[in-house]
Protein backbone atom coordinates (compact mmCIF):
# COMPACT_ATOMS: atom_id res chain seq x y z
CA UNK A 1 0.00 0.00 0.00
CA UNK A 2 2.61 2.54 1.31
CA UNK A 3 4.62 1.36 -1.97
CA UNK A 4 1.81 1.67 -4.17
CA UNK A 5 0.91 5.35 -3.15
CA UNK A 6 4.75 6.15 -3.51
CA UNK A 7 4.58 4.76 -6.66
CA UNK A 8 1.56 7.01 -7.47
CA UNK A 9 3.11 9.87 -6.07
CA UNK A 10 5.89 9.22 -8.24
CA UNK A 11 4.04 8.80 -11.69
CA UNK A 12 2.65 11.81 -10.85
CA UNK A 13 5.27 13.94 -10.50
CA UNK A 14 7.12 12.47 -13.55
CA UNK A 15 4.21 13.15 -15.70
CA UNK A 16 4.16 17.29 -13.85
CA UNK A 17 7.96 17.00 -14.65
CA UNK A 18 7.07 15.90 -18.12
CA UNK A 19 4.16 18.46 -18.70
CA UNK A 20 6.24 21.12 -17.57
CA UNK A 21 9.07 20.52 -19.84
CA UNK A 22 6.79 20.40 -22.51
CA UNK A 23 5.20 23.58 -22.07
CA UNK A 24 8.97 25.02 -21.43
CA UNK A 25 10.40 23.93 -24.46
CA UNK A 26 6.75 25.06 -26.36
CA UNK A 27 7.41 28.63 -25.05
CA UNK A 28 10.81 28.32 -27.25
CA UNK A 29 8.29 27.72 -30.43
CA UNK A 30 8.25 30.33 -32.99
CA UNK A 31 5.31 32.37 -33.26
CA UNK A 32 3.60 31.72 -36.61
CA UNK A 33 3.98 27.88 -35.43
CA UNK A 34 1.70 28.92 -32.58
CA UNK A 35 -0.61 30.31 -34.41
CA UNK A 36 -0.97 27.35 -36.96
CA UNK A 37 -1.57 25.40 -33.81
CA UNK A 38 -4.47 27.21 -32.83
CA UNK A 39 -5.56 26.91 -36.26
CA UNK A 40 -5.67 23.33 -36.16
CA UNK A 41 -7.33 23.00 -32.74
CA UNK A 42 -9.92 25.32 -34.19
CA UNK A 43 -10.57 23.23 -36.67
CA UNK A 44 -10.87 19.72 -34.75
CA UNK A 45 -13.20 21.22 -32.10
CA UNK A 46 -15.54 22.49 -34.73
CA UNK A 47 -15.44 19.00 -36.26
CA UNK A 48 -15.90 17.31 -32.63
CA UNK A 49 -18.92 19.42 -32.25
CA UNK A 50 -20.72 18.52 -35.87
CA UNK A 51 -20.26 14.74 -34.54
CA UNK A 52 -21.83 15.18 -31.59
CA UNK A 53 -24.24 16.88 -33.36
CA UNK A 54 -24.87 14.34 -35.99
CA UNK A 55 -25.36 11.25 -32.86
CA UNK A 56 -28.23 13.68 -31.42
CA UNK A 57 -30.41 14.25 -34.40
CA UNK A 58 -29.12 11.32 -36.70
CA UNK A 59 -27.26 11.44 -40.10
CA UNK A 60 -30.49 12.93 -42.17
CA UNK A 61 -28.88 15.56 -44.66
CA UNK A 62 -25.49 13.11 -44.69
CA UNK A 63 -23.89 15.26 -47.49
CA UNK A 64 -23.67 18.49 -45.23
CA UNK A 65 -22.60 16.43 -42.50
CA UNK A 66 -20.06 15.20 -44.42
CA UNK A 67 -19.09 18.51 -46.20
CA UNK A 68 -19.19 20.31 -42.83
CA UNK A 69 -16.73 17.73 -40.93
CA UNK A 70 -14.80 17.16 -44.10
CA UNK A 71 -14.06 21.14 -44.24
CA UNK A 72 -12.69 20.87 -40.54
CA UNK A 73 -10.56 17.52 -41.50
CA UNK A 74 -9.35 18.97 -44.60
CA UNK A 75 -8.46 22.24 -43.39
CA UNK A 76 -6.79 20.58 -40.15
CA UNK A 77 -4.86 18.75 -42.40
CA UNK A 78 -3.85 21.60 -44.60
CA UNK A 79 -2.77 23.70 -41.70
CA UNK A 80 -0.16 21.13 -40.38
CA UNK A 81 1.20 20.26 -44.35
CA UNK A 82 2.27 23.92 -43.75
CA UNK A 83 3.46 23.26 -40.14
CA UNK A 84 5.52 21.03 -41.34
CA UNK A 85 6.92 22.85 -44.35
CA UNK A 86 7.74 25.73 -42.43
CA UNK A 87 9.26 24.61 -39.40
CA UNK A 88 12.71 25.59 -39.40
CA UNK A 89 13.84 22.66 -37.24
CA UNK A 90 12.93 20.38 -40.05
CA UNK A 91 16.07 19.99 -42.58
CA UNK A 92 13.69 18.26 -45.36
CA UNK A 93 12.17 21.39 -46.50
CA UNK A 94 15.14 23.44 -46.01
CA UNK A 95 15.12 24.12 -50.03
CA UNK A 96 11.73 25.07 -50.42
CA UNK A 97 10.87 29.16 -49.38
CA UNK A 98 8.15 29.57 -47.07
CA UNK A 99 6.47 32.04 -49.19
CA UNK A 100 5.91 29.46 -51.81
CA UNK A 101 5.07 26.53 -48.47
CA UNK A 102 2.02 29.67 -47.67
CA UNK A 103 1.16 30.09 -51.70
CA UNK A 104 0.87 25.93 -51.85
CA UNK A 105 -1.77 26.11 -48.72
CA UNK A 106 -3.99 28.92 -49.71
CA UNK A 107 -4.61 27.27 -53.43
CA UNK A 108 -5.25 23.87 -51.63
CA UNK A 109 -7.25 25.67 -49.41
CA UNK A 110 -9.74 27.37 -52.13
CA UNK A 111 -9.65 24.20 -54.01
CA UNK A 112 -11.34 22.66 -50.74
CA UNK A 113 -13.82 25.05 -49.73
CA UNK A 114 -15.14 25.12 -53.84
CA UNK A 115 -15.17 21.27 -53.11
CA UNK A 116 -17.21 21.77 -50.06
CA UNK A 117 -19.62 24.65 -51.16
CA UNK A 118 -20.35 22.43 -53.97
CA UNK A 119 -20.96 19.32 -51.47
CA UNK A 120 -23.16 21.34 -49.08
CA UNK A 121 -26.72 20.58 -50.38
CA UNK B 1 -77.46 10.98 -111.64
CA UNK B 2 -76.83 13.00 -108.53
CA UNK B 3 -80.00 11.84 -107.51
CA UNK B 4 -79.00 8.55 -107.86
CA UNK B 5 -75.70 9.37 -105.88
CA UNK B 6 -77.28 10.71 -102.97
CA UNK B 7 -79.63 7.54 -102.12
CA UNK B 8 -76.35 5.76 -102.98
CA UNK B 9 -74.37 7.36 -100.43
CA UNK B 10 -77.17 7.32 -97.95
CA UNK B 11 -77.56 3.72 -97.89
CA UNK B 12 -73.81 3.04 -98.00
CA UNK B 13 -73.72 5.31 -94.09
CA UNK B 14 -76.42 3.13 -93.03
CA UNK B 15 -74.50 -0.56 -93.75
CA UNK B 16 -72.43 -0.55 -90.63
CA UNK B 17 -75.90 -0.27 -88.58
CA UNK B 18 -76.79 -3.78 -90.25
CA UNK B 19 -73.80 -5.46 -89.19
CA UNK B 20 -74.72 -6.67 -85.70
CA UNK B 21 -72.42 -9.59 -85.83
CA UNK B 22 -69.58 -10.93 -83.11
CA UNK B 23 -67.28 -7.76 -82.39
CA UNK B 24 -65.36 -6.42 -79.21
CA UNK B 25 -68.60 -4.30 -79.07
CA UNK B 26 -71.31 -6.86 -79.20
CA UNK B 27 -69.30 -10.13 -78.10
CA UNK B 28 -72.40 -12.21 -78.20
CA UNK B 29 -72.55 -14.57 -81.22
CA UNK B 30 -75.18 -13.77 -83.45
CA UNK B 31 -75.10 -16.78 -86.14
CA UNK B 32 -74.34 -20.17 -85.66
CA UNK B 33 -73.89 -23.48 -87.78
CA UNK B 34 -75.28 -26.58 -86.31
CA UNK B 35 -73.96 -29.99 -87.75
CA UNK B 36 -76.30 -32.86 -87.44
CA UNK B 37 -76.17 -36.46 -88.46
CA UNK B 38 -80.00 -36.72 -89.81
CA UNK B 39 -82.30 -33.95 -89.57
CA UNK B 40 -84.33 -36.11 -87.25
CA UNK B 41 -82.37 -33.76 -84.39
CA UNK B 42 -83.69 -30.87 -85.32
CA UNK B 43 -86.88 -32.03 -84.08
CA UNK B 44 -85.98 -34.42 -81.50
CA UNK B 45 -83.49 -31.29 -80.12
CA UNK B 46 -86.36 -28.62 -81.12
CA UNK B 47 -86.13 -27.13 -76.72
CA UNK B 48 -82.31 -26.57 -77.01
CA UNK B 49 -82.73 -24.73 -80.73
CA UNK B 50 -85.82 -23.10 -79.58
CA UNK B 51 -83.99 -21.64 -76.74
CA UNK B 52 -81.07 -20.27 -78.76
CA UNK B 53 -83.82 -19.14 -81.35
CA UNK B 54 -85.67 -17.13 -78.72
CA UNK B 55 -82.35 -15.43 -77.29
CA UNK B 56 -81.63 -13.81 -80.76
CA UNK B 57 -79.40 -16.91 -82.51
CA UNK B 58 -79.88 -17.80 -86.18
CA UNK B 59 -79.32 -21.18 -86.52
CA UNK B 60 -78.28 -22.92 -89.51
CA UNK B 61 -79.09 -26.30 -90.14
CA UNK B 62 -77.02 -28.49 -91.94
CA UNK B 63 -76.13 -32.32 -92.48
CA UNK B 64 -72.53 -32.44 -91.22
CA UNK B 65 -71.93 -34.42 -94.77
CA UNK B 66 -73.30 -32.16 -97.31
CA UNK B 67 -70.59 -31.41 -99.76
CA UNK B 68 -71.09 -27.61 -99.77
CA UNK B 69 -70.13 -27.35 -96.28
CA UNK B 70 -67.65 -24.51 -95.43
CA UNK B 71 -67.16 -21.88 -92.45
CA UNK B 72 -65.37 -19.36 -93.78
CA UNK B 73 -65.51 -17.32 -97.42
CA UNK B 74 -62.84 -15.27 -98.83
CA UNK B 75 -61.72 -14.91 -95.96
CA UNK B 76 -63.88 -14.11 -93.10
CA UNK B 77 -66.03 -16.32 -91.17
CA UNK B 78 -69.38 -17.03 -92.38
CA UNK B 79 -70.38 -18.07 -88.71
CA UNK B 80 -69.49 -16.91 -85.07
CA UNK B 81 -70.37 -20.14 -83.41
CA UNK B 82 -70.72 -24.17 -84.05
CA UNK B 83 -72.76 -26.47 -82.56
CA UNK B 84 -71.62 -30.47 -83.39
CA UNK B 85 -74.42 -32.52 -83.14
CA UNK B 86 -73.49 -35.21 -85.55
CA UNK B 87 -71.44 -38.13 -83.16
CA UNK B 88 -71.38 -40.53 -85.64
CA UNK B 89 -69.99 -38.95 -88.62
CA UNK B 90 -66.62 -39.94 -89.93
CA UNK B 91 -65.92 -37.38 -92.48
CA UNK B 92 -67.43 -34.10 -92.47
CA UNK B 93 -68.52 -32.68 -95.64
CA UNK B 94 -67.55 -30.21 -98.19
CA UNK B 95 -63.89 -28.38 -96.94
CA UNK B 96 -64.49 -28.85 -93.22
CA UNK B 97 -62.16 -31.34 -91.62
CA UNK B 98 -60.88 -31.40 -87.67
CA UNK B 99 -58.25 -28.58 -88.48
CA UNK B 100 -60.72 -26.11 -90.06
CA UNK B 101 -63.06 -26.96 -87.05
CA UNK B 102 -59.72 -26.37 -84.70
CA UNK B 103 -58.90 -23.27 -86.84
CA UNK B 104 -62.47 -22.01 -86.16
CA UNK B 105 -61.72 -22.36 -82.41
CA UNK B 106 -58.45 -20.54 -82.75
CA UNK B 107 -60.16 -17.46 -84.48
CA UNK B 108 -61.84 -16.83 -81.58
CA UNK B 109 -65.09 -18.51 -81.92
CA UNK B 110 -67.26 -20.82 -80.00
CA UNK B 111 -67.88 -24.43 -79.98
CA UNK B 112 -70.16 -27.19 -78.58
CA UNK B 113 -68.86 -30.64 -79.11
CA UNK B 114 -71.12 -33.59 -78.38
CA UNK B 115 -70.38 -37.19 -78.76
CA UNK B 116 -72.18 -40.22 -78.18
CA UNK B 117 -71.45 -44.19 -77.65
CA UNK B 118 -70.79 -44.12 -80.98
CA UNK B 119 -68.97 -41.11 -81.23
CA UNK B 120 -66.41 -41.19 -84.41
CA UNK B 121 -62.59 -41.15 -84.55
CA UNK B 122 -63.20 -36.90 -85.68
CA UNK B 123 -65.05 -35.71 -82.76
CA UNK B 124 -61.98 -37.61 -80.66
CA UNK B 125 -59.71 -36.25 -82.25
CA UNK B 126 -61.27 -32.63 -82.06
CA UNK B 127 -61.73 -33.10 -78.68
CA UNK B 128 -58.53 -34.29 -77.88
CA UNK B 129 -56.74 -31.47 -79.67
CA UNK B 130 -59.52 -29.36 -76.32
CA UNK B 131 -57.22 -31.49 -73.96
CA UNK B 132 -60.27 -33.75 -73.35
CA UNK B 133 -60.02 -37.63 -73.84
CA UNK B 134 -62.77 -39.60 -74.58
CA UNK B 135 -62.56 -43.32 -73.10
CA UNK B 136 -60.60 -45.39 -76.09
CA UNK B 137 -63.07 -48.08 -75.71
CA UNK B 138 -65.96 -47.43 -78.64
CA UNK B 139 -68.56 -49.52 -77.04
CA UNK B 140 -67.62 -47.84 -73.21
CA UNK B 141 -70.49 -46.13 -71.38
CA UNK B 142 -70.69 -44.31 -68.29
CA UNK B 143 -72.20 -47.47 -65.58
CA UNK B 144 -73.07 -45.62 -62.54
CA UNK B 145 -74.97 -48.38 -59.99
CA UNK B 146 -75.12 -45.91 -56.98
CA UNK B 147 -76.68 -42.60 -58.64
CA UNK B 148 -78.47 -44.14 -61.53
CA UNK B 149 -82.18 -42.63 -62.85
CA UNK B 150 -84.78 -44.75 -61.53
CA UNK B 151 -86.99 -46.21 -64.26
CA UNK B 152 -89.81 -48.85 -64.37
CA UNK B 153 -87.19 -51.16 -66.02
CA UNK B 154 -84.77 -52.16 -63.85
CA UNK B 155 -82.19 -51.44 -67.20
CA UNK B 156 -78.28 -51.63 -67.17
CA UNK B 157 -77.63 -48.26 -65.06
CA UNK B 158 -76.28 -45.78 -68.43
CA UNK B 159 -78.82 -43.26 -67.23
CA UNK B 160 -77.22 -41.19 -64.90
CA UNK B 161 -78.85 -38.71 -62.70
CA UNK B 162 -75.65 -36.55 -61.74
CA UNK B 163 -76.24 -33.45 -59.60
CA UNK B 164 -72.53 -33.10 -59.04
CA UNK B 165 -72.14 -29.47 -61.09
CA UNK B 166 -69.51 -27.03 -60.79
CA UNK B 167 -69.76 -24.04 -58.23
CA UNK B 168 -69.95 -21.13 -60.47
CA UNK B 169 -72.84 -18.51 -60.95
CA UNK B 170 -71.10 -17.69 -63.96
CA UNK B 171 -70.99 -20.63 -65.88
CA UNK B 172 -74.36 -22.45 -64.97
CA UNK B 173 -76.39 -19.17 -63.67
CA UNK B 174 -76.74 -17.42 -60.53
CA UNK B 175 -79.83 -19.83 -60.03
CA UNK B 176 -79.41 -23.22 -58.60
CA UNK B 177 -80.22 -26.36 -60.54
CA UNK B 178 -82.55 -28.34 -58.33
CA UNK B 179 -83.17 -31.61 -60.26
CA UNK B 180 -80.36 -33.65 -61.31
CA UNK B 181 -79.01 -34.00 -64.44
CA UNK B 182 -79.78 -36.98 -67.03
CA UNK B 183 -76.97 -38.28 -68.76
CA UNK B 184 -76.63 -40.93 -71.14
CA UNK B 185 -73.21 -41.75 -73.19
CA UNK B 186 -69.53 -41.72 -72.83
CA UNK B 187 -66.66 -40.77 -70.60
CA UNK B 188 -63.92 -38.59 -70.82
CA UNK B 189 -60.87 -37.20 -68.69
CA UNK B 190 -58.98 -33.88 -68.70
CA UNK B 191 -55.42 -34.27 -69.07
CA UNK B 192 -53.50 -32.94 -66.68
CA UNK B 193 -51.64 -30.47 -68.55
CA UNK B 194 -54.67 -28.78 -69.50
CA UNK B 195 -54.94 -25.96 -67.35
CA UNK B 196 -58.13 -24.45 -69.36
CA UNK B 197 -60.80 -27.46 -69.31
CA UNK B 198 -62.80 -27.36 -66.36
CA UNK B 199 -65.47 -30.06 -65.24
CA UNK B 200 -68.79 -29.08 -65.47
CA UNK B 201 -70.77 -31.89 -64.58
CA UNK B 202 -68.40 -34.70 -62.79
CA UNK B 203 -69.74 -38.53 -62.35
CA UNK B 204 -70.11 -39.50 -58.48
CA UNK B 205 -67.01 -41.47 -57.24
CA UNK B 206 -68.96 -44.76 -57.98
CA UNK B 207 -69.15 -44.70 -61.28
CA UNK B 208 -67.00 -46.19 -64.25
CA UNK B 209 -66.73 -46.35 -67.99
CA UNK B 210 -67.56 -49.80 -69.52
CA UNK B 211 -69.22 -51.36 -71.92
CA UNK B 212 -72.84 -52.31 -70.53
CA UNK B 213 -73.45 -55.38 -72.59
CA UNK B 214 -70.34 -57.24 -71.98
CA UNK B 215 -68.73 -58.85 -68.97
CA UNK B 216 -66.33 -56.67 -67.32
CA UNK B 217 -63.33 -58.52 -67.38
CA UNK B 218 -60.60 -56.23 -66.81
CA UNK B 219 -60.48 -52.92 -64.51
CA UNK B 220 -62.08 -49.84 -66.30
CA UNK B 221 -59.53 -47.05 -67.07
CA UNK B 222 -61.98 -44.44 -66.14
CA UNK B 223 -63.45 -44.41 -63.00
CA UNK B 224 -65.08 -42.46 -60.05
CA UNK B 225 -64.66 -38.26 -60.09
CA UNK B 226 -62.05 -38.56 -62.63
CA UNK B 227 -65.03 -38.96 -65.29
CA UNK B 228 -66.24 -35.60 -66.34
CA UNK B 229 -69.21 -35.55 -67.91
CA UNK B 230 -69.35 -32.60 -69.39
CA UNK B 231 -66.31 -30.19 -69.70
CA UNK B 232 -65.87 -26.77 -70.36
CA UNK B 233 -62.46 -25.29 -72.35
CA UNK B 234 -61.99 -21.29 -72.38
CA UNK B 235 -59.03 -20.92 -75.05
CA UNK B 236 -56.42 -18.21 -74.36
CA UNK B 237 -57.57 -16.40 -76.77
CA UNK B 238 -61.36 -16.16 -74.86
CA UNK B 239 -62.98 -18.97 -77.58
CA UNK B 240 -64.97 -21.21 -75.89
CA UNK B 241 -65.68 -24.68 -75.74
CA UNK B 242 -68.32 -27.08 -74.91
CA UNK B 243 -67.62 -31.18 -74.66
CA UNK B 244 -70.34 -32.95 -73.65
CA UNK B 245 -70.26 -36.84 -73.59
CA UNK B 246 -74.16 -37.10 -74.66
CA UNK B 247 -76.28 -35.52 -77.24
CA UNK B 248 -78.94 -37.32 -75.24
CA UNK B 249 -78.95 -34.24 -72.59
CA UNK B 250 -79.84 -31.82 -75.23
CA UNK B 251 -82.88 -33.76 -76.19
CA UNK B 252 -86.57 -32.77 -75.42
CA UNK B 253 -87.17 -36.77 -74.23
CA UNK B 254 -84.58 -36.29 -71.09
CA UNK B 255 -85.67 -32.00 -70.89
CA UNK B 256 -89.18 -33.69 -70.58
CA UNK B 257 -88.24 -36.35 -69.03
CA UNK B 258 -89.28 -36.56 -64.53
CA UNK B 259 -86.14 -38.02 -62.78
CA UNK B 260 -86.05 -39.53 -59.41
CA UNK B 261 -81.92 -40.54 -57.90
CA UNK B 262 -81.91 -43.69 -57.43
CA UNK B 263 -81.32 -43.48 -53.65
CA UNK B 264 -83.44 -40.88 -52.71
CA UNK B 265 -87.72 -40.24 -52.21
CA UNK B 266 -87.48 -36.66 -54.25
CA UNK B 267 -89.10 -36.97 -57.45
CA UNK B 268 -88.45 -34.07 -59.76
CA UNK B 269 -91.34 -33.49 -62.35
CA UNK B 270 -88.67 -32.14 -64.84
CA UNK B 271 -85.13 -33.04 -65.12
CA UNK B 272 -82.60 -30.33 -64.66
CA UNK B 273 -81.51 -30.77 -68.33
CA UNK B 274 -83.37 -28.22 -69.84
CA UNK B 275 -82.07 -25.38 -67.23
CA UNK B 276 -78.67 -27.03 -67.51
CA UNK B 277 -78.41 -26.59 -71.30
CA UNK B 278 -79.84 -23.31 -71.53
CA UNK B 279 -77.55 -21.81 -68.94
CA UNK B 280 -74.34 -23.40 -70.59
CA UNK B 281 -75.10 -22.34 -74.27
CA UNK B 282 -75.54 -18.74 -72.36
CA UNK B 283 -71.95 -19.03 -71.44
CA UNK B 284 -70.61 -20.70 -74.09
CA UNK B 285 -72.22 -17.62 -76.45
CA UNK B 286 -70.78 -15.15 -74.73
CA UNK B 287 -73.88 -13.90 -73.05
CA UNK B 288 -72.31 -14.40 -69.80
CA UNK B 289 -69.21 -13.98 -67.76
CA UNK B 290 -67.25 -11.92 -70.66
CA UNK B 291 -65.35 -8.44 -69.46
CA UNK B 292 -64.26 -5.71 -70.90
CA UNK B 293 -61.76 -3.08 -69.86
CA UNK B 294 -61.77 0.34 -71.31
CA UNK B 295 -60.17 3.91 -70.26
CA UNK B 296 -57.20 3.15 -68.49
CA UNK B 297 -56.08 6.32 -67.18
CA UNK B 298 -53.53 7.54 -64.49
CA UNK B 299 -51.91 10.29 -63.14
CA UNK B 300 -50.83 12.60 -60.60
CA UNK B 301 -52.58 12.52 -57.65
CA UNK B 302 -54.12 16.53 -58.03
CA UNK B 303 -53.55 16.72 -61.91
CA UNK B 304 -55.77 15.08 -64.48
CA UNK B 305 -52.96 14.87 -67.72
CA UNK B 306 -51.25 12.16 -67.81
CA UNK B 307 -47.67 11.97 -67.81
CA UNK B 308 -44.88 10.75 -70.13
CA UNK B 309 -43.09 9.79 -67.43
CA UNK B 310 -43.50 9.67 -63.52
CA UNK B 311 -40.07 10.46 -60.62
CA UNK B 312 -39.55 8.21 -57.36
CA UNK B 313 -42.24 8.90 -55.18
CA UNK B 314 -44.73 10.20 -56.99
CA UNK B 315 -48.32 9.67 -55.78
CA UNK B 316 -50.19 8.13 -58.45
CA UNK B 317 -53.97 7.41 -59.26
CA UNK B 318 -54.77 4.52 -61.50
CA UNK B 319 -58.11 3.85 -62.76
CA UNK B 320 -59.53 1.83 -65.26
CA UNK B 321 -63.61 0.62 -65.67
CA UNK B 322 -64.46 -2.73 -66.55
CA UNK B 323 -67.62 -4.01 -67.86
CA UNK B 324 -69.49 -7.23 -68.29
CA UNK B 325 -71.51 -8.01 -70.97
CA UNK B 326 -75.18 -9.05 -70.18
CA UNK B 327 -76.08 -10.72 -73.57
CA UNK B 328 -78.02 -7.34 -74.66
CA UNK B 329 -75.59 -4.29 -72.82
CA UNK B 330 -72.52 -3.64 -71.21
CA UNK B 331 -72.99 -3.42 -67.31
CA UNK B 332 -70.84 -2.53 -64.61
CA UNK B 333 -68.76 -5.17 -63.38
CA UNK B 334 -68.58 -5.58 -59.31
CA UNK B 335 -65.60 -6.78 -57.47
CA UNK B 336 -63.26 -6.66 -54.74
CA UNK B 337 -60.02 -8.70 -55.96
CA UNK B 338 -59.12 -6.87 -58.68
CA UNK B 339 -55.70 -6.17 -58.56
CA UNK B 340 -53.03 -3.87 -60.23
CA UNK B 341 -49.17 -4.56 -60.28
CA UNK B 342 -46.47 -1.72 -60.61
CA UNK B 343 -44.21 -3.88 -62.45
CA UNK B 344 -40.54 -4.27 -63.31
CA UNK B 345 -39.49 -7.80 -63.82
CA UNK B 346 -41.28 -8.39 -60.12
CA UNK B 347 -44.42 -6.38 -58.69
CA UNK B 348 -42.84 -3.54 -56.66
CA UNK B 349 -46.84 -2.68 -55.89
CA UNK B 350 -49.67 -5.03 -55.71
CA UNK B 351 -52.57 -3.37 -54.50
CA UNK B 352 -56.73 -4.30 -55.18
CA UNK B 353 -58.56 -1.78 -57.13
CA UNK B 354 -61.27 -0.28 -55.02
CA UNK B 355 -64.60 -0.25 -56.88
CA UNK B 356 -67.34 2.86 -57.44
CA UNK B 357 -69.50 0.13 -58.15
CA UNK B 358 -70.54 1.68 -61.67
CA UNK B 359 -68.39 -0.15 -63.64
CA UNK B 360 -64.83 2.47 -62.14
CA UNK B 361 -61.88 0.50 -60.46
CA UNK B 362 -58.97 3.22 -58.58
CA UNK B 363 -56.20 3.02 -56.89
CA UNK B 364 -53.76 5.74 -55.46
CA UNK B 365 -50.48 4.14 -54.74
CA UNK B 366 -46.63 5.63 -54.04
CA UNK B 367 -43.93 4.97 -56.83
CA UNK B 368 -41.53 2.68 -55.05
CA UNK B 369 -37.96 4.69 -54.14
CA UNK B 370 -36.71 2.39 -57.82
CA UNK B 371 -36.18 3.88 -60.88
CA UNK B 372 -36.57 2.06 -63.88
CA UNK B 373 -39.17 0.89 -66.91
CA UNK B 374 -42.21 0.18 -65.18
CA UNK B 375 -45.48 -1.38 -66.40
CA UNK B 376 -48.86 -0.61 -64.65
CA UNK B 377 -50.60 -4.42 -65.15
CA UNK B 378 -53.89 -5.52 -64.50
CA UNK B 379 -53.85 -9.86 -64.92
CA UNK B 380 -57.78 -10.98 -63.86
CA UNK B 381 -58.23 -14.42 -64.59
CA UNK B 382 -61.01 -15.63 -62.60
CA UNK B 383 -62.84 -19.36 -63.28
CA UNK B 384 -65.27 -18.93 -66.24
CA UNK B 385 -64.99 -15.06 -66.84
CA UNK B 386 -62.67 -14.22 -69.81
CA UNK B 387 -59.67 -13.00 -68.69
CA UNK B 388 -58.08 -9.46 -68.83
CA UNK B 389 -54.70 -8.83 -69.53
CA UNK B 390 -54.03 -5.07 -69.58
CA UNK B 391 -50.24 -3.45 -69.24
CA UNK B 392 -49.29 -0.39 -69.85
CA UNK B 393 -45.47 0.73 -70.28
CA UNK B 394 -43.97 3.77 -68.17
CA UNK B 395 -40.79 5.30 -67.10
CA UNK B 396 -40.22 6.44 -63.53
CA UNK B 397 -37.13 8.59 -63.31
CA UNK B 398 -34.78 9.67 -59.95
CA UNK B 399 -35.20 13.36 -58.88
CA UNK B 400 -33.55 16.19 -60.76
CA UNK B 401 -30.36 17.61 -58.83
CA UNK B 402 -32.41 20.53 -58.17
CA UNK B 403 -35.31 18.81 -57.36
CA UNK B 404 -33.52 17.44 -53.87
CA UNK B 405 -34.65 19.78 -50.48
CA UNK B 406 -32.22 22.56 -49.48
CA UNK B 407 -32.02 24.95 -46.54
CA UNK B 408 -32.93 22.21 -44.51
CA UNK B 409 -33.02 23.62 -40.50
CA UNK B 410 -31.04 20.33 -39.47
CA UNK B 411 -28.23 20.83 -41.41
CA UNK B 412 -27.39 24.79 -40.22
CA UNK B 413 -24.93 23.73 -37.97
CA UNK B 414 -23.61 21.84 -40.68
CA UNK B 415 -23.66 25.04 -43.00
CA UNK B 416 -22.14 27.33 -39.88
CA UNK B 417 -19.24 25.11 -39.55
CA UNK B 418 -18.27 25.03 -42.98
CA UNK B 419 -18.77 28.56 -43.07
CA UNK B 420 -16.91 29.47 -40.27
CA UNK B 421 -13.76 27.71 -41.36
CA UNK B 422 -13.59 29.48 -44.38
CA UNK B 423 -14.20 32.64 -42.10
CA UNK B 424 -11.31 31.10 -39.95
CA UNK B 425 -9.70 30.39 -42.80
CA UNK B 426 -9.19 33.97 -43.64
CA UNK B 427 -8.29 35.53 -40.00
CA UNK B 428 -5.74 32.93 -39.96
CA UNK B 429 -4.43 34.12 -43.61
CA UNK B 430 -4.24 37.76 -41.99
CA UNK B 431 -2.95 36.86 -38.51
CA UNK B 432 -0.31 34.79 -40.19
CA UNK B 433 0.94 37.26 -42.72
CA UNK B 434 0.89 40.18 -40.35
CA UNK B 435 1.44 38.93 -36.91
CA UNK B 436 5.31 40.54 -36.97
Amino acid sequence: MVKSTTTTSSTAKDAQALFHSLRSSYVATPTNLKIIDLYVLFAIFTALIQICYMAIVGSFPFNSFLSGVLSCVGTAVLAVCLRIQVNKENKEFKDLAPERAFADFVLCNLVLHLVIMNFLG
Amino acid sequence: MAKNLVIFLTLISFLPLLCNSFSSENPSDRKILVLVDDLGIKSSHSIFFKSLQTRGFELDFKLADDPKLTLKRYGTYLYDGLVLFSPSTKRLGGSLDSAAVLEFVDAGHDLILTADSSASDLIRDIATECGVDFDEDSEAMVIDHTSYAVSATDGDHTLIASDDFIKSDVILGSKKIEAPVLFQGIGHSLSSANSLGIKVLSASPAAYSANPNAKLSNPPSLTGAAISLVSVVQARNNARVVISGSLDLFSNRLFKSAVQKAGTSIKHEKSGNEQFATELSKWVFHERGHLKAVNVRHHRVGETDEPAIYRINDEVEYSVEIYEWSGTSWVPYNSNDVQLQFYMMSPYVLKNLSTDKKGLYSTIFKVPDVYGVFQFKVEYQRLGFTSLSLSKQIPVRPYRHNEYERFIPTAFPYYGASFSTMAGFFVFTIVYLYHK
